[in-house]
């Protein structure tokens, strides 16, 4: 029996988790109060010009972010020219999609961008947990009820970590950081061809 | 107080008159003087370089966005939208091929599979040169203000009101060339386009619209 319940922990500690296997300590980590304020102010329209990147097919365009209320944002895509793509409403823990091109209207697809721009206007997500690395204080939360690991350096919001069992599925980085607001965005997808990439205009 | 009241309902009188006089319909006569005069100035357009302003508006933002460039239109069908502000981007429309840099990133898109962006580029080309009057396509729709006169479309096709419920043309009145052009959406959001520092028929090399 005692065999038996080393073994089990020995398979528990070798599985671990995502925490455990990148050498996260867990920590007391002092964090804001809002884990993400990028998108948070309804006085600004957030507008990224976009490149959308699917296997090895490019998307040009220009996203538009907007907190309406506390309770309500819009997420949209246009071309350059104008033309909407797609517009997409987050409001309260529902999802609407308002209009979309039929050439872009595939399940999968929709449900991917749906749960990567939830990443974005989540201000405060459930926290789990919270570790230490290196010069990164790391809390635990989850979206959707998938594990999300936000890394702050300095107090400020550079990367968030969308982890699935040990591994990394979804890298969310933030870079040129002024005030809030974020100059560059790259979403990179581990396990499909998946890139966006957004830059503040 | 009471002379406040009575100022604010004249002022409210006087805006929603004014408001009324600010566009009138033509006259059966009038609308077709306007279409023959417009497509006279359409039909001796060879070449047009334009700067353009664009305004997206969506009903849920703060501000419009805006963006702006140079058009460039060659006969038969070359133009190109080359944005310059707040980014570097072009789109060249040669017959059913979009060419497009995207700061520097190129690419190319047959357009003859995507017949709904195919007809709405054609629909904003013919309605920058001021041609657009097939009554088969749209139900049309004539009106004037003090300085110029503005003409409404709005597309038959199902597939294309799906894109954009109404097209608003404005013209000046001297020249009959075109200031702006309007593209409603079916929701309160449209995408204003506006013309300034017009050049007509002036030589435009073909190496503009090489990508």
């Amino acid at each position: 029996m005692r065999y038996l319940l080393i073994s089990c922990c020995f398979l528990l500690v070798s599985c671990g988790s995502y925490p455990s296997k990148n050498g996260f300590v867990v920590d007391e980590v002092s964090y804001p109060t809002i884990l993400n304020p990028y998108f948070s102010n309804p006085d600004l329209d957030y507008v990224y010009k976009a490149q959308i990147k699917i296997s090895d097919n490019n998307f040009g365009g220009i996203l538009i972010v907007k907190k309406i209320n506390n309770q309500e944002y819009r997420v949209v895509f246009t071309t350059e020219m104008g033309n909407k793509l797609f517009d997409f409403s987050y409001i309260k823990d529902g999802f609407k999609v308002n209009s979309i091109l039929k050439e872009m209207d595939k399940k999968m697809l929709v449900n991917i961008l749906k749960k990567d721009f939830k990443v974005l206007i989540e201000e405060n997500p459930m926290r789990i947990n919270s570790f230490r690395k290196n010069d990164y204080s790391i809390v635990q939360a989850h979206i959707y009820k998938k594990d999300h690991y936000y890394f702050f350096n300095k107090n400020s919001l550079e990367k968030i970590i969308r982890a699935k069992n040990r591994n990394e599925n979804t890298r969310f980085i933030f870079s040129n950081i002024h005030n809030d607001i974020i100059k560059n965005i790259q979403i990179l997808h581990s396990k499909i061809k998946l890139e966006i990439t957004l830059t503040k205009i | 107080m009471k002379f406040k009241q009575i100022i604010s309902t004249v002022t409210v009188f006087l805006f929603v008159a004014i408001g009324y006089a600010q566009e009138v319909k033509l006259s059966q006569q009038e609308s077709n003087e306007l279409r023959n005069n417009i497509k006279i100035k359409s039909e001796e357009k060879n070449s047009i370089k334009s700067e353009f302003i664009q305004l997206k508006h969506l009903d849920f933002l703060s501000n419009d966005i805006e963006s702006s460039g140079i058009l460039y239109y060659k006969s038969p069908n070359s133009i190109k939208w080359e944005y310059q502000n707040p980014f570097n981007y072009s789109a060249t429309f040669i017959g059913d091929k979009l060419y497009i840099n995207d700061a520097g990133k190129k690419s190319d898109l047959d357009l003859s599979s995507n017949k709904s962006f195919k007809s709405l580029n054609d629909l904003v080309v013919r309605s920058v040169k001021g041609d657009l009057f097939d009554a088969t396509e749209f139900e049309i729709s004539y009106f004037k203000d003090a300085q110029t006169y503005s003409v409404h479309f709005i597309p038959k096709d199902k597939k294309l009101r799906a894109f954009i419920s109404e097209f608003i043309i404005v013209f000046d009145m001297k020249f009959f060339e075109v200031i702006s052009v309007k593209m409603l959406e079916n929701s309160e959001d449209y995408t204003l386009l506006i013309f300034k520092n017009q050049q007509f028929n002036q030589p435009i090399s073909d190496a503009v619209f090489t990508n």
